[in-house]
């Protein structure tokens, strides 16, 4: 995998400012965003399967189908359906995805913490998390780029994180714990499945708007 | 009616499938309830966890004839949990956990199509083929939208067997074009075999470059030239032939920054001379004892250590002998072995032999009685001498156990045949006479080169950093340690005070151009007979230097030394 991969954000802009980066064209920087939710979705769902393997017993396992229920982001207006996506104009599906990046970099960092109380953490598993951690960041900021590219719109301070949509604190249960953190893990490679299909949504229209529907 | 015999199964789903992430399928059975395997017994009941509402839903479009469930695109939304029971007509339900599922997790992909090989190339060899393997992804997938990413592993096996085996060796290059997939397969492994040995020999080539080019610095770094002696403060120039003057007149105080003179020191009422033996200095390590001669060689070369410290005094704690009491001192010790006994220095009588009466007191402690003693060894000399006449040095090169001292040749033929005197007459004394000899004869070929700085009146002192002692110590050493034994003159009137002046100029040994003798241990004369020969008694052994009785701390070098003229004379 090319886990090196960086966003090439060339420009440092003041807030506020309205002018573009002339740096990267816009389909780069789609293809590079693109690749980025493609490493992530793949890191979290080996990270999923190895929490699952390691501190999972396995009469628990398939409970993470009903884990959908208890995803953080399940409040977010984020359409579910192919036909649904499909309808969704540029900018919303944008936005979908930056309201889902925004809304799981916190939950990553205490997810990150919260490993180093296992006893027996895998070290790749801590190594993947972390940097599944970092690149949600580095990806926020390509689809904020990206937004100002392609919607014109300049740099808006507001940010789905302030919606406090995870709130955590210590279950005294351990296996309790156990299970909000597999759940957290299940969730968020859920998540970042979508985020991929989003932007390859997003890539499909720009390269041929009246096929991708 | 059922088996009695064979467990109960109860109506479940077998699978749920999704093709193309868009719609998914679900078949069941009725297990061994067969009553309700006709169409409509069982009905399908789903439920989609998704806010607000969650309740149950039946099946959108039933396909019976397949025992079928579908679900439609309107009817599918991903990343969210669906959960799908079986109902009777009563209302029975039969539900289990494990039929909830999220749609991106069940699917599984049509098989590409239109897969294709093309020949390309066969190697001469016939053994060798590059084949091109191409297909199309399935075209219920709409990979091209980016809804769904595949991927693809080639597997090929034998006609006649069938185990299926991925594609892994050789070159494999994928060239992926817009929804076909095209897949190369080449392979050549002798291409690769070359391209290793080529490497390799190529680096050799290039590393045989570099060294015949820089080989003078290889040379320069792998072996070093070896640095040429040195004295502190002295430019070693001057030791060459023809600048005798230059040089005392820099070992005077006048000259010399770097060459402090220390007072000396005596007990006034023993005629004694002391002899200190340099040793390493406190702060360094003495571990290696065996290396004392190049320690003390470099400490007398001044190389590491500061000025003021030129001599460590390293004492026994006792001295055992005929004036034990007076000749007691605080000592420092210095890591010598145990078994070392103390090296008896040999002093020589400065000045002319017919001005005044030498006598050399010498104090030979056997240290076989306490292994740990060091011991002082005085001698005395008396009355002024002068050393003006004298420019030349004979160096003690051995101190055999018996007590005799062994005399290195020095510039003239005369002195050789003096200490070769000295040396038949020891030879009989010493424990360990091959090692001597051989040093001796060491010492015979090469003119050694001692440089003993003197103050004639004894007021005066030179450190030893004036002393040079230019020489190698000798592979084989039975003698231990020593480099230096600085013999101090005793003067007739003891001066506590020390000066700095010299009045007559101490003299070196300019002239022997090589610079190698060997550090000798040395012996003590014990007594000049009449005929003016030394008679030396060879201590068992050497090292732990004499102690200075009363001021360790300052280390007096009393300096002296036998001319060649003089033990010319003294031969005769």
């Amino acid at each position: 995998y090319i886990l090196t991969v960086s966003m090439p954000l060339d420009c440092k802009e003041e807030p506020g400012s309205l002018t573009r980066c002339p740096s990267i064209s816009q389909e780069k920087l789609l293809d590079r965003v693109i690749h980025h939710a493609e490493l992530i979705y793949r890191v979290s769902e080996e990270s999923c399967s190895l929490f699952e393997e390691m501190f999972i017993p396995l009469p628990l396992r398939l409970q993470s189908n009903q884990a959908g229920f208890a995803c953080i982001t399940k409040t977010l207006p984020i359409p579910s359906s192919k036909s649904e996506i499909e309808q969704i104009s540029d900018k919303w599906l944008l936005h979908s995805v930056l309201m889902l990046v925004q809304s799981w970099i916190e939950p990553l960092v205490y997810l990150q913490t919260t490993l180093d109380r296992y006893d027996n953490a895998p070290e790749m598993l801590v190594n993947k998390t972390k940097w599944v951690s970092e690149k949600l960041v580095s990806l926020e900021q390509g689809v904020v780029a990206l937004i100002k590219k392609m919607l014109d719109e300049g740099t808006f301070t507001t940010t789905y994180n302030e919606q406090g949509l995870f709130q955590y604190d210590t279950l005294p249960d351990m296996l309790e714990s156990v299970m909000r953190d597999y759940t957290l893990l299940s969730c968020f490679k859920k998540d970042a499945h979508k985020m991929e299909t989003f932007l390859k949504l997003l890539k499909c229209r720009q390269a041929d708007k009246y096929n991708c529907a | 009616t059922s088996n009695s015999g064979s467990p109960l199964i109860e109506p479940h789903f077998t699978e749920c499938i999704s093709r193309n992430q868009e719609t998914f399928r679900c078949w069941w059975s009725p297990g061994s309830f067969h009553n309700l395997s006709s169409p409509g017994a069982l009905r399908v009941f789903y439920l989609k966890k998704e806010p607000p509402t969650s309740q149950w839903k039946e099946c959108p479009e039933y396909i019976h004839s397949n025992r079928e469930c579908f679900f439609d695109a309107h009817h599918t939304s991903i990343w969210i949990t669906y959960c799908v029971q079986l109902r009777t007509q009563n209302n029975i339900t039969y539900f289990n956990e494990d039929d909830c599922f999220s749609v991106e997790n069940i699917v599984r992909p049509d098989p590409p199509v239109s897969l294709n090989w093309t020949l390309m190339t066969i190697s001469p060899s016939r053994i060798n083929y590059d084949v091109m393997v191409n297909w199309e992804s399935p075209p219920t997938a709409d990979v091209r939208l980016g809804w769904m990413r595949l991927e693809y592993e080639l597997q090929y096996r034998d006609r006649n067997t069938t185990n299926w085996e991925a594609v892994t060796r050789g070159l494999v290059v994928i060239i992926i074009m817009m929804s076909s997939v095209s897949f190369c397969f080449l392979e050549s492994p002798v291409h690769l075999t070359l391209v290793f040995v080529f490497g390799t020999v190529g680096i050799l080539i290039l590393i045989m470059l570099i060294v015949i080019s820089q080989q003078n610095r290889l040379m320069i770094f792998l072996l070093p030239p070896v640095p040429a002696p040195k004295i502190k403060g002295i430019d070693s120039e001057l030791l060459k032939k023809g600048k005798l003057d230059e040089l005392n007149f820099m070992l005077s105080s006048g000259g010399m920054d770097g060459l402090p003179i220390y007072a000396p020191d005596f007990y006034q009422d023993e005629p004694w001379v002391e002899l200190m033996e340099v040793n390493e200095t406190e702060d360094v390590d003495s571990g290696e004892k065996e290396d004392n001669r190049g320690s003390d060689t470099q400490k007398l070369l001044g190389q590491s250590q500061p000025v003021s410290q030129h001599i460590n005094i390293s004492c026994s704690n006792s001295i055992s002998g005929p004036d034990a009491e007076s000749a007691q001192a605080t000592c420092y010790n210095t890591d010598l072995p145990e078994e070392e006994t103390l090296m008896l220095m040999a002093t020589l009588l400065p000045g002319q032999p017919d001005e005044e009466e030498t006598s050399l007191d010498t104090v030979e402690r056997s240290s076989a009685s306490e292994t740990d003693e060091r011991q002082l060894i005085q001698t005395q000399t008396r009355g002024p001498q002068t050393w003006v006449n004298t420019d030349f040095y004979a160096q003690v090169s051995n101190v055999m156990p018996s007590g005799g001292v062994v005399l290195s040749p020095g510039q003239q033929l005369r002195i050789q045949e003096s200490i070769s005197a000295a040396e038949k007459e020891t030879k009989k004394k010493r424990k360990e006479s091959e090692d001597s000899e051989e040093s001796e004869e060491r010492k015979q070929k090469e003119p050694q080169f001692q440089l003993l700085v003197v103050d004639p009146e004894g007021s005066a002192y030179s450190t030893e950093s004036s002393i040079q002692q230019i020489s190698t110590p000798p592979p084989s050493s039975p003698m231990p340690g020593e480099g230096y034994h600085i013999i101090h003159p005793q003067p007739v009137e003891p001066r506590p005070a020390a000066t700095t002046e010299v009045n007559q100029s101490p003299y070196i040994l300019p002239d022997s151009p090589q610079f190698f003798a060997p550090v000798a241990d040395y012996t003590v004369v014990q007594d000049l007979d009449s005929h003016h020969s030394l008679l030396l008694n060879l201590p068992s052994h050497q090292t732990p230097p004499p102690c200075l009785p009363q001021h360790p701390l300052k280390t007096p070098m009393p300096v002296g030394y036998i001319t060649p003229d003089l033990l010319g004379n003294l031969s005769q």
